[in-house]
């Protein structure tokens, strides 16, 4: 289960919204207790990909890597990534699932002619090949 | 021995430590001491064929191991290793970049003139099908452009841009080898389009005859996956630079002078771009142009041709790819070396708070006037401080009292000099300040009339009344009063 608190909630909505027609993309930081996951503050990240952004993202590992060092400073994990899908809905694509990791809980957030519609949050295996959604509360 | 951060997911595999120290002198030694002193790691990070899974990166500090040197990559004390996953995706299944599609098929024709490529495995059918569906933009069709051009194209590069708005002059021939004698006073983009489609009628030849500027800039480059820079002026320079670093596109660089030239790929992948190395351009003048400074002929054919290679891997997606590392050339020495090249975070392009955003006016910034076709001789102005050719002449004649200095280099005062002018080279002029009477009237020249423009200056400076410069120098001097005097 992931529970994102208020304000990340609204950050990333927000974000989502500024970005469509395009992809965004960004980083959850909080805390893991087990299967319990609270995601208490949400990070903006670059959208780095070449070409139409409007159906794809792609996240530069030193962006994560300085999300990570930001979690660390503020006694969080880096503990999830979201991303959005303009007008479209928030499943877990193909493209998602072949460019994942099993590290990580993937939410998606779909945005439906510029407004948010509804979101969900995946789990995905090692070889890619599979994602499980996981319970999303917000 | 090397500090291993811990992303939160594994940490459960490390006894919740955030971070973990093990031995190792290399990367890969360190990576197999941490899987062996927490196994539960091992199929975390690597395969069961032992290879790092596909999703992670491995930073040492804060630099991707894969520039480095990956697995042997040295570590020493103090150095921190992290896990960094890649992670990318999309609400549609796109096709993979580089793509492969029908449109890319080899006819038979194209399998027989490949055949070479075809029959090495890291290049192969799908390798050749890659180069086909490649669209390439060369920004200049000159030194540089010319073996680039001919080169992609023989290679089967699928579509290949031409930027240039020159036309073909006797000077170029020395280097240009894409064109031609008869080709002096064509349109460069039109002889060069000739000579590719010559060489490769497969290949698709897109001519955008115009100046790149701001302006124009990043809708040409937009339709390009890779950018070739084969310019000669720093404006341009830049303006290709921040247009591949905004559109994020690999930026293929090369620069030659006299016996030396450099070669690297700027803004790829994360790695470093032409202002992470200059970040601002040299004082106007300070670096000659090849016009202005010369250069061995051969020297763009070398440089050109590490730039095509470059390309062409960058394509296929094979080797090594000349990123973070500046490669210089010297051509007497007949050495290679390189640099090594980091991406700055500050940097006002590409760092992590840029404060170009957008393009900007790159002729203001470097400090140079906007490049115009230079006016015809005939109608050049003679201000005040100048004097026109043929007034120097009829003062000649007449055998005024003057001083004429020449203040252009001895090897070019070999291949023509105007009658009764002293030979003194601008580097060497202000300590011959004093040999003149300030009240004497003073004539200089050069080749153009821009060299002795700055000793005038000097000598207006320390006081001197009646100098002038020759407007357009013995250029001009061949054009309007003795032609046959050569230009060069």
């Amino acid at each position: 289960m992931i529970r994102i608190e208020s304000e990340p909630w609204a950050q990333m909505v927000a974000h989502a919204r500024e970005t469509y027609p395009n992809e965004c993309c960004g980083a959850m930081l909080g805390s893991t207790d087990g299967e319990q996951k609270a995601v208490r503050a949400a990070i903006r990240l670059r959208n780095v990909f070449e070409g139409a952004q409007a159906t794809r993202y792609e996240l530069r590992p030193e962006d994560l890597l300085a999300a990570d060092k930001a979690a660390r400073e503020r006694s969080m994990d880096l503990i999830g990534i979201y991303h959005s899908h303009p007008d479209c809905d928030a499943y877990f694509s193909k493209t998602d699932l072949q460019n994942s990791c099993p590290w990580y809980s993937f939410v998606v957030l779909s945005i439906q002619k510029g407004e948010f519609h509804h979101a969900n949050s995946w789990l995905p295996n090692f070889d890619q090949s599979e994602a499980v959604k996981e319970e999303l509360i917000y | 021995m090397a500090k291993v951060l811990i992303p939160t997911p594994l940490r459960q595999f490390t006894g919740k430590q955030d971070s973990v120290t093990v031995p190792g002198g290399t990367v890969g030694e360190v990576l197999s001491a941490l899987t062996a002193q927490y196994p539960d790691l091992r199929k975390q990070i690597f395969t069961d064929e032992g290879k790092v899974r596909s999703f992670v990166n491995v930073y040492l500090n804060d630099e991707d191991i894969r520039y480095l040197g990956k697995d042997a990559t040295q570590t020493k004390d103090g150095d921190t290793l992290s896990l960094v996953p890649s992670i990318a995706g999309g609400s549609t299944v796109a096709a993979p970049p580089g793509p492969v599609g029908t449109q890319a098929a080899l006819s038979k024709e194209e399998i027989l003139r490949y055949s070479r490529h075809l029959i090495i495995p890291e290049v192969g059918i799908e390798g050749q099908q890659k180069l086909k569906a490649a669209k390439v933009l060369l920004v200049g069709t000159g030194g540089l452009g010319a073996p680039l051009g001919l080169y992609l194209a023989a290679a089967g590069v699928g579509k290949i841009g031409l930027v240039d708005f020159d036309t073909v002059d006797f000077t170029n021939l020395q280097r240009q080898v894409i064109h031609f004698t008869s080709d002096v006073g064509r349109r460069k983009i039109e002889s060069a389009s000739e000579k590719m489609k010559a060489i490769n009628p497969f290949v698709e030849i897109v001519p955008h005859e115009v100046a790149l500027s701001s302006e124009n800039a990043l809708d040409i480059l937009k339709d390009y996956d890779i950018v070739v820079d084969g310019t000669d002026n720093f404006p341009t320079r830049y303006l290709v630079n921040d247009a591949c670093v905004l559109l994020g596109k690999p930026n293929v660089y090369g620069s030659i002078f006299r016996f030396e030239g450099q070669a690297t790929v700027f803004a790829y992948e994360g790695g470093p771009c032409y202002r992470c190395l200059y970040p601002e351009p040299p004082p106007p003048g300070l670096v000659p142009s090849c016009a202005e400074g010369g250069v061995l002929g051969i020297l763009p054919g070398t440089i050109g041709l590490i730039q095509a290679t470059e390309t062409v891997k960058l394509i296929l997606g094979i080797g090594q790819p000349l990123v973070g590392r500046l490669l210089l050339y010297d051509a007497l020495g007949m050495k290679f070396r390189e640099l090594k090249l980091r991406k700055n975070p500050e940097c006002p392009v590409c760092g992590e708070h840029p404060t170009v955003t957008k393009l900007i006016d790159y002729h203001q910034f470097c400090g140079v006037p906007q490049a115009t076709a230079a006016p015809p001789v005939q109608e050049t102005k003679v201000n005040e401080g100048e004097i026109d050719v043929v007034e120097l002449k009829q003062k000649i004649d007449r055998g005024d009292n003057f001083v004429l200095i020449d203040v252009r280099e001895p090897h070019e005062y070999k291949i023509c000099s105007i009658p009764g002018a002293k030979l003194i080279p601008l580097g060497e002029f202000p300590k011959h300040v004093g040999e003149f009477d300030p009240a004497a009237d003073i004539v200089i020249h050069c080749r153009s009339g821009m060299r002795s423009a700055k000793a005038c200056a000097v000598l207006r400076q320390n006081g001197f009344q009646h100098v002038r410069n020759v407007v357009g120098g013995i250029l001009a001097w061949s054009d309007k009063v003795d032609p046959s005097v050569p230009k060069y």
